[in-house]
């Protein structure tokens, strides 16, 4: 499924029946319904729903890549220093990800994007802001139980610098709970990005986001239904097949739960 | 009995019950009881600081004014004054008032009344302050007797009059009692009621909306149908209030919904959609001041390359006339000869290519949660793009553009919206939006063009409406001409009302919002 995504994402211009529906418009075919020539039927601009659902998946998939990859690069630092320390930088780390935690995500992201103003950039940014805690958290707790693993121990008693320790020694051995939370996070952001659109914080029209066309096509409910219909079903699509990868990884990558399952 | 016969009986039997469940309405009131769901909200009752078409109900049924306007095409009624008198110089309106009209709380509306909500709105410099900040003084109105009022004009002006339903008059007495830090009232004023309307007060939430029962001692009197109740609560969601008419919930809403909810709402069999003519433009403000903006032959290829025909025969479905002058068709002082532009994309490249300053990414400015102004943005851009203009939209809630159209900086190149009617007189229209003593204020052009300004100076002194009528003729075949904004349609009022409501009266200030005539059968 996200293997789908992927592909569609990178193929959009290839696979749309109208590649040009994205800013081209047809106000004579509005509002169809779905069809040989529309599977998805037409919007308010008479352009075709499919095509532009296409071209949604590459703002989707952007956002959700660059936002979670810029998590992942502020929150494992962050989260490796906290957890190998013992002092007062890990507290302040670890306090600061706990105020960030404590804000809903959803109403901090909102409050970014309105004061930045609505654009696929401070989308982005938003999600950045408010995700990289989640990794902060679970590195934290993962390098703190690492430090009292007898590779560890050997390592620093060795002589190992820190930082060598962190990247070498510990980081490898938390990396499949990182690439978990990763995959089941990708969801997430999806969601609270198609939120975001649907806010009108998202990148304006008449970009294909799938949650701004959500928002565009409730003044023509419920006769259009089709309109509101095709962007539900990508986002459901794309955020249960990233959680069921997610299950899946960890079924592979935990050894405790490779080790039942081969028993 | 054949099965066939059994079969009929039995359907007839089925169809009976099934129209007396949906004809009969299920609760019966004791009062008859108005419901309106209304997509702005209520966030303050005070009738001098809001002046906006949107919170228009609050204003016009609690509150009563010396002059209304009535039906369409409008016009001017005397109201809470009996008549009225201008002196030869043109700048002594002296009002009689009626004798016998109170205030919800029983004592008189007098002069003195009128005198305090005038200098109230000029002291408070909101909501129609600015439409008399330049021809009155504070101080200068006067109460010679408890019916007479006086006001002493800087200078002459031939739309005082149209304005004057703009000062709603409130309980001196009862406000000066209320005065908190010489606020004139105004904290209370904003969650409280002191009028002398048609309806009274009886519940108010920012978050919902406000109530209000009928005043019985009001000065017009009640025939012997009436509404006892009326509520405007706050619907955001077009859906919402869309289905909540259809249910009975509500019994009236805007009658600007869009074309598509208008064709479901009208084939419903318990609504009735009225249809009237307004007097609300749609157009595109270009930013005048700024650079490349100033060059005309931009603004006239951005003109010809909007898709008008698309626009409103196709996302509009026809329900809108070709509006090509900043005057609505329907009023005095439009030319009735000027075309306008059409969609031409051969002549935007042709004016395109006489523009000699660098044409930067134009942002285009619409409203959220107005879809006709992102759909009007999305065609220009489209429009732009096939002669080479790149362009992005911005769509922002009117709140954050209304603030960012003051501001010279802060405005976008262009923003899509509709200009409706304070009051009914072409100064409204072009001579708020094209005038130089306006820009910032109600000119969001930052457009100033001396022989505009001076045609539209002289119309705002004139007593004569002919003379004024050819200044406005000429003035907006001039700003047309000068391409200074994009103009597309005026509205028609498209009214949802429940079958049982009758006499609505629909004028373009207020938009039937004002409910002392209707009644429920």
């Amino acid at each position: 499924m996200i293997l789908g995504l992927i592909i569609v994402a990178i193929a959009a211009p290839v696979l749309a029946p109208y590649p040009d529906d994205v800013t081209e418009f047809h106000p004579a075919e509005r509002l169809m319904g779905p069809s040989v020539q529309h599977f998805f039927g037409t919007d308010r601009m008479g352009s075709d729903i499919f095509s532009r659902m296409l071209f949604g998946a590459r703002i989707t998939i952007t956002i959700a890549v660059i936002a979670i990859g810029v998590s992942v690069l502020i929150g494992v630092p962050i989260g490796l220093l906290a957890g190998y320390y013992r002092n007062w930088v890990s507290d302040a780390l670890m306090r600061v990800s706990d105020i960030f935690l404590a804000v809903p995500q959803i109403i901090l992201a909102i409050a970014i994007a309105q004061t930045l103003g609505a654009s696929i950039e401070n989308v982005i940014l938003a999600l950045s802001a408010t995700y990289w805690p989640f990794w902060a958290r679970l590195v934290y707790a993962e390098t703190r139980s690492a430090l009292n693993e007898a590779y560890v121990e050997a390592s620093i008693a060795l002589g190992a610098k820190p930082l060598r320790v962190m990247v070498m020694h510990v980081l490898p051995n938390i990396s499949s709970s990182i690439i978990v939370r990763t995959t089941i996070g990708m969801g997430g952001t999806i969601l609270t990005a198609a939120a975001l659109g649907f806010l009108g914080l998202g990148p304006p029209a008449p970009s294909p986001e799938w949650g701004r066309t959500i928002a565009e096509s409730r003044e023509f409910l419920p006769e259009a239904w089709w309109y509101a219909t095709a962007p539900g079903i990508a986002i459901f699509l794309v955020v249960m097949g990233f959680n069921l990868l997610g299950d899946g990884l960890r079924d592979v990558l935990d050894p405790r739960t490779r080790r039942s399952t081969s028993d | 009995m054949s099965f066939i016969t059994v079969f009929r009986t039995f359907a007839v039997l089925l169809a009976i019950f099934a129209i007396s469940m949906t004809g009969t309405p299920t609760k019966s009131f004791a009062k008859s009881k108005f419901v309106f769901a209304n997509s702005s909200p209520y966030d303050t009752l005070d009738p001098h600081v809001i002046y906006d078409v949107g919170r228009v109900a609050s204003r016009l049924n609690m509150y009563d004014g010396l002059m209304r306007w009535l039906d369409n095409p409008p016009k001017l009624t005397p109201w809470l004054a009996e008549s009225y008198d201008i002196s030869s110089d043109g700048k002594k309106y002296t009002f009689k008032l009626r004798k016998g009209s109170t205030f919800h709380d029983g004592s008189p509306v007098e002069a003195k009344d009128v005198v305090y909500s005038i200098e109230r709105i000029l002291a408070l410099k909101k909501g129609a302050f600015s439409l008399f900040s330049k021809s009155l003084d504070p101080g200068s109105t006067k109460a010679p007797d408890a019916h007479t009022v006086v006001f002493n004009l800087k200078k002459p002006s031939s739309i005082f009059l149209a304005t004057v339903p703009a000062i709603h008059v409130v309980n001196s007495d009862l406000l000066k009692s209320k005065e908190v830090n010489g606020d004139w009232g105004g904290v209370w004023l904003s969650k409280n009621e002191a009028g002398s309307g048609s309806f009274e007060l009886t519940r108010y939430d920012p978050a919902i909306g406000f109530q209000a029962k009928r005043y019985a001692n009001h000065f017009m009197g009640w025939g012997d149908k009436y509404l006892d109740e009326i509520e405007f609560r706050t619907v955001k969601e077009i859906n919402s209030r869309v289905l909540g008419l259809m249910n009975g919930d509500f019994h009236g809403t805007d009658g600007y919904l869009p074309q598509d909810q208008v064709k479901r709402l009208a084939a419903d069999d318990n609504m009735n959609v009225m249809e009237e003519e307004s007097m609300r433009i749609f157009y595109s403000i270009i930013h005048n001041g700024r650079k490349p903006f100033d060059d005309v032959n931009l603004r006239k290829a951005l003109s010809y390359a909007f898709d008008y025909d698309s626009f409103i025969n196709n996302i509009l479905s026809g329900s809108v006339a070709r509006n090509p002058v900043p005057v609505p068709n329907n009023i005095w002082g439009n030319p009735k000869d000027e075309k306008g532009y059409t969609f031409d994309l051969e002549k935007a490249k042709e004016y395109l290519a006489k523009v000699k300053q660098p044409i930067p990414e134009i942002t285009i400015g619409a409203l959220t949660g107005y879809g006709q102004t992102e759909q009007a943005a999305a065609l220009l851009q489209n429009g732009l793009s096939k002669i080479g203009v790149k362009s992005k939209i911005v769509s922002e809630p009117w709140s954050v553009a209304s603030k960012k159209m003051r501001d010279e900086q802060q405005m976008y190149d262009l923003l899509w919206l509709w200009r409706s009617t304070y009051y009914a007189d072409p100064n409204n229209w072009i001579g708020e939006m094209y005038a130089c003593d306006q820009v910032g204020a109600r000119n969001n052009s930052w457009y100033c063009d001396p022989e505009v300004d001076k045609l539209l100076m002289e119309a705002r002194v004139e007593p004569d409406q002919a003379k004024r009528a050819a200044n406005y003729k000429k003035a907006a075949k001039m700003v047309t001409d000068d391409a200074g904004g994009i103009f597309v349609y005026n509205t028609k009022w498209f009214g949802p009302y429940n079958k049982k409501v009758k006499g609505v009266r629909f004028s373009p200030i207020g938009n039937a919002q004002e409910m002392r005539w209707v009644h429920m059968e």
